[in-house]
C-alpha cells in the first residue's frame, strides 16, 4: 500500500531509534512496570519535552499529551466486567462496564502539573494531595502535608509524580497511602520519566503495585538528576 | 450570504430575485454587476467521479465575448438563471487577467493612457492555465485586479467545484488556448453607440472615472480594439447573440446546455460511485472483497478501557453529557494513534540538565484536518488536544433526498489545501465519525485529490468502519489513503428514514439508509442535538 515514488525524499513513517527502547536502560522490566508503545510519534512528544529550548507553553501542550496517554493506560489496570446493552439501532451489544471507584493522588508540587490531564480522561475525578520534602536533618523524605477523599481505601489510587529519580518521595508518599487503608495493589504510581535505579529501588520494596511509566531514562547524575530527563518538570511547567 | 473568503453564494432562486429588483435590461440602463467572479450554488454537486475515484467528465466551459459594455456579463446570468435548478456555476471574468503592470505602466494607466483593449494586456497564458485547471474539476487561484489602483493585487481568489464554468470578456474568444478549452463559443453583438453609452454611465458611477478620460480612452483604444480584435473573434463563435432583447437566444443557448449535460449524465450515471449499491442487501453476508485484512485498517488496540468507552457510546441510554466526554476521549485516543501514519525524522536536542538526547520530530511541515460535517466535528476537539494549533477546514456532505447519493453542499477548506504548491506536501487527516456506504469519505476523498493532495498523505480517522459497507470500493478506488478506525462493525443494513416536507420532497416521502450494526446510532444528532 505505500505507494512511495522514486526519489521520495520522506522517511517512512517508522521509529527513527527503535534500540532506544525502554529495556536498553532496565533489562529485563520488573513484571509490575508498564510503559507506553516506543512508537516514533511518542518519541516525538519526549523530545520535544526534553529539549531546553521548548517554550513552555509547548511544553504544557506535550506534556499533556503525554499524561493523557499514562492515565489511558493506568486505567487498562482497573477491572471492567461484562455488560450488555442496547444501541439505538436496537442491536444488542456485549461490551463491558467501568468497574470500581477511583481518586488521583499527586505528590507536590510536580504532580499536580498531572491532574488536568487526569480529569480530561477521567471527569470529576477526585484528587488528593501529599506534599513529602527532604528533611533538612536526616536528609530522608519526610510527610509535610496530606489531603485524601474520606473513603481512599475503598478506591484505587492512581498516584502522580511526573519524574520517578531516587524513588525517595514516591516509596514515601506510598507509605503514607497504606497507611490509610489502600492495599499495595490497588495503587498505579504514573509517571513520565524513569531512572532504572529509582525503579528497581521501588519495585522491589512494592513489588506488586503496578507503575505506568513513559520512559525509562539512562540514569541519574552525581546531584540524583535523571539523564538525560528534561530538567526540573515542576519549573519548567509553572515558573520558567 | 458571504463566507470568510468572499466569495458570494446563493441560489438561484435569490439570485433571480436580486435581478428582478434591478431594473430590466433596456438599452439606457444596463444591468451591471459589480461582483463579476462568482461562484453560484444551487442544490448541491453530485458525485463527478467513478467508482475507481477517477473523474468521469470535465466541468462544461463556455466562452463569452462581445465589445465592452456589450452586456457579457448579463448574457451569462441570464444562462445561469435559465438553466435553473444546476449544480455549481463559476463565472470567470477576463477582469481578473489584466497584467501586473510595472511603474511606468502604472503611471499611464492613472493617466488612462495605457491600452486596455489590447490583447497584450491581458495575461492570457495565466488566464488559460487557470481555466484549464476549473475545467478539470481543480482549484484555481485566480488573480484579483483592481480597477482603482490599476493593478493586480496581491491576494487571490480561491475557486473550486464548479460543474459550468462561464468565461467571459472582450478578448474571451481571441485566444486560441482559450478557444481549446470552450464546449461552447457565444458572442454578444451590440450597437457602437449603445455600448459606449453604457460604458460611460458604468465608467463614471463604478470605476470613478470623468467623462472627458473615458471618451478619450474610448477613442483611442476600446474603438479601434472592438474593430480590430474583438469582432474579428466572433468568427469563432459557435452562436451569436444580441446585445438587447436576446430572451430567445438565450433560451436556446440555455437549452443547448441541459440538452449536452444530459447526455453526459445519462452516459456516465451507471459509472458514477454510489458505493451502497455495491452493499449486499442480505445484512451479515461477507463479500469477498470485505475480508477485514484486505481492507488494510489501522485499528486501535483493543484493551479494557477502550472496549468500555464504546460500551458507553453504543447504549442507547448513555446520557448526552456522558457521551460528548466519551466521544472527546475516543477521538483523542484515534488521532494519537493516527500520527504514525506521519513521517518522524532524527533529532537531537540538549536538555536542561546539560547532556544530549536522542530523539525524533515530526517531518511533515504543513498538517491540517478536515471534519465532514456534521458528524465529524465530533472528532475535532480530540485532534485539537493532540496536535496544537493545527487549521481544520470542513465539508458539508449531505444525501440527496430522492437518490441517497452524496451531495456537496460547502466547501471550507484550510489554507495548506487551496493551494497546489502547499496542498502537494500537505498531511490531511480527514475527520468524519462512521465509515458506513462511504458515499462521503469518498467524495471527500476525490475533493483532497483534485487538489494535488498526495493519496498517502491522506489520513482519515473515524470510530467505526462497517466491514461490509462502502470501505472496500474506497479502499480499491484510493489504496493509498490510510484509515484508522477504533472499531469495525460487521453489518450495514437498510433502514427507513422519516421524510420532512419541505424543499424537494412536498408529500414528506421517507428514503431508505443503511445503517450500521450495532452501530452507535446517529453520531451527529447524538453529540450536538
Amino acid at each position: 500500500m505505500t505507494s512511495t515514488t522514486a526519489g521520495d525524499p520522506l522517511a517512512p513513517p517508522k521509529p527513527a531509534h527503535s534500540v532506544n527502547s525502554n529495556l536498553a536502560h532496565l533489562n529485563p522490566l520488573p513484571p509490575s512496570v508498564f510503559t507506553l508503545p516506543q512508537t516514533a510519534q511518542l518519541e516525538a512528544l519526549y523530545t520535544i519535552i526534553r529539549d531546553k529550548e521548548t517554550s513552555r507553553g509547548d511544553f504544557l501542550f506535550y506534556s499533556d499529551r503525554i499524561i493523557r496517554l499514562l492515565v489511558e493506560e493506568g486505567l487498562n489496570h482497573l477491572p471492567v466486567v461484562a455488560r450488555t446493552i442496547e444501541t439505538p439501532t436496537g442491536a444488542v451489544y456485549n461490551g463491558v462496564g467501568f468497574e470500581g471507584k477511583i481518586c488521583g493522588v499527586s505528590i507536590l508540587r510536580a504532580g499536580e502539573a498531572m491532574e488536568a490531564g487526569l480529569r480530561e480522561v477521567c471527569r470529576s475525578v477526585r484528587i488528593g494531595k501529599i506534599l513529602i520534602q527532604r528533611d533538612e536533618e536526616t536528609t530522608l523524605p519526610k510527610l509535610f502535608y496530606s489531603k485524601f477523599p474520606q473513603d481512599i481505601a475503598s478506591r484505587y489510587v492512581l498516584l502522580l509524580d511526573p519524574m520517578l529519580a531516587t524513588g525517595g518521595s514516591a516509596i514515601k508518599a506510598v507509605e503514607v497511602l497504606m497507611e490509610h487503608g489502600v492495599p499495595e495493589e490497588r495503587i498505579i504510581f504514573i509517571n513520565l520519566i524513569a531512572a532504572p535505579e529509582g525503579l528497581k529501588t521501588f519495585c522491589t520494596r512494592f513489588p506488586s503495585l503496578k507503575v505506568i511509566t513513559g520512559w525509562i531514562d539512562e540514569g541519574l547524575n552525581d546531584k540524583a538528576y535523571i539523564i538525560p530527563g528534561l530538567g526540573d518538570f515542576g519549573e519548567r511547567r509553572y515558573c520558567t | 450570504m458571504s463566507n470568510d473568503f468572499g466569495e458570494v453564494l446563493f441560489s438561484p432562486e435569490s439570485s433571480s430575485r436580486h435581478e428582478l429588483q434591478a431594473p430590466p435590461l433596456s438599452p439606457s440602463i444596463p444591468a451591471l454587476q459589480p461582483k463579476k467572479n462568482t461562484v453560484l450554488v444551487s442544490h448541491g454537486r453530485p458525485p463527478w467521479y467513478a467508482e475507481d475515484g477517477q473523474r468521469i467528465s470535465d466541468a462544461f466551459v463556455i466562452g463569452v465575448a462581445g465589445g465592452s459594455a456589450s452586456g457579457k456579463t448579463h448574457v451569462a446570468r441570464q444562462i445561469v438563471r435559465k438553466l435553473g435548478s444546476i449544480p455549481t456555476v463559476i463565472i470567470l471574468s477576463q477582469d481578473s487577467f489584466y497584467k501586473f503592470h510595472n511603474e511606468e505602466e502604472l503611471a499611464l494607466a492613472h493617466a488612462n493612457q495605457l491600452d486596455f483593449d489590447h490583447p497584450d494586456a491581458i495575461d492570457m497564458t495565466m488566464f488559460a492555465a487557470c481555466l484549464a485547471d476549473l475545467k478539470a474539476c481543480r482549484q484555481s487561484n485566480i488573480p484579483v485586479y483592481s480597477f482603482a489602483q490599476h493593478q493586480r493585487l496581491e491576494e487571490t481568489k480561491y475557486l473550486y467545484g464548479a460543474t459550468i464554468i462561464i468565461a467571459e470578456g472582450i478578448m474571451a474568444l481571441t485566444d486560441p488556448r482559450l478557444r481549446a478549452l470552450y464546449d461552447l463559443k457565444v458572442f454578444v453583438q451590440c450597437d457602437s453607440d449603445l455600448m459606449l453609452a453604457r460604458r460611460i454611465k458604468r465608467d463614471v458611477k463604478e470605476r470613478g472615472r470623468d467623462v472627458n478620460g473615458i471618451l478619450d480612452q474610448y477613442l483611442r483604444h476600446v474603438k479601434p480594439s472592438y474593430d480590430n480584435f474583438v469582432l474579428p473573434s466572433s468568427t469563432y463563435a459557435d452562436i451569436i447573440v444580441p446585445g438587447s432583447n436576446n430572451d430567445v437566444a438565450i433560451d436556446l443557448i440555455s437549452t443547448h446546455i441541459r440538452k449536452q449535460l444530459l447526455e453526459r449524465s445519462n452516459k456516465l450515471r451507471q459509472k458514477i460511485a454510489v458505493p451502497h449499491k455495491y452493499i449486499s442487501s442480505h445484512s451479515g453476508s461477507s463479500t469477498p472483497e470485505s475480508i477485514l485484512e484486505d481492507l488494510d485498517l489501522t485499528i486501535l488496540k483493543s484493551t479494557p478501557q477502550l472496549e468500555g468507552i464504546y460500551t458507553i457510546l453504543r447504549d442507547i441510554t448513555t446520557s448526552r453529557q456522558d457521551f460528548i466526554f466519551f466521544t472527546d476521549r475516543l477521538s483523542t485516543l484515534l488521532v494519537e494513534h493516527a500520527l504514525q501514519h506521519l513521517p518522524f525524522v532524527p533529532k537531537t536536542v540538549t536538555t536542561p540538565v546539560g547532556v544530549e538526547a536522542h530523539g525524533t520530530k515530526m517531518n511533515a511541515q504543513y498538517v491540517c484536518g478536515v471534519s465532514i460535517l456534521r458528524s465529524g466535528g465530533a472528532l475535532e476537539r480530540g485532534f485539537r488536544r493532540v496536535i496544537n494549533d493545527v487549521p481544520i477546514g470542513s465539508l458539508l456532505i449531505q444525501s440527496e433526498n430522492k437518490s441517497g447519493e452524496a451531495m456537496l453542499l460547502h466547501v471550507m477548506l484550510p489554507y495548506y489545501v487551496r493551494y497546489r504548491h502547499l496542498a502537494e506536501d500537505a498531511y490531511v487527516f480527514l475527520l468524519d465519525a462512521q465509515i458506513g456506504t462511504a458515499a462521503a469519505a469518498f467524495m471527500a476523498v476525490r475533493i483532497l485529490l483534485d487538489h494535488g493532495v498526495k493519496e498517502d498523505h491522506i489520513i482519515f480517522i473515524t470510530f467505526i468502519v462497517a466491514r461490509g459497507g462502502g470501505v472496500s470500493v474506497l479502499k480499491r478506488a484510493f489504496p493509498g489513503v490510510k484509515i484508522v478506525c477504533g472499531a469495525v462493525d460487521d453489518e450495514m443494513q437498510e433502514g427507513w428514514l422519516e421524510g420532512y416536507k419541505g424543499e424537494g420532497n412536498p408529500e414528506g416521502k421517507g428514503r431508505t439508509v443503511w445503517v450500521m450494526k450495532p452501530g452507535m446510532g446517529q453520531i451527529g444528532d447524538r453529540y450536538y442535538i
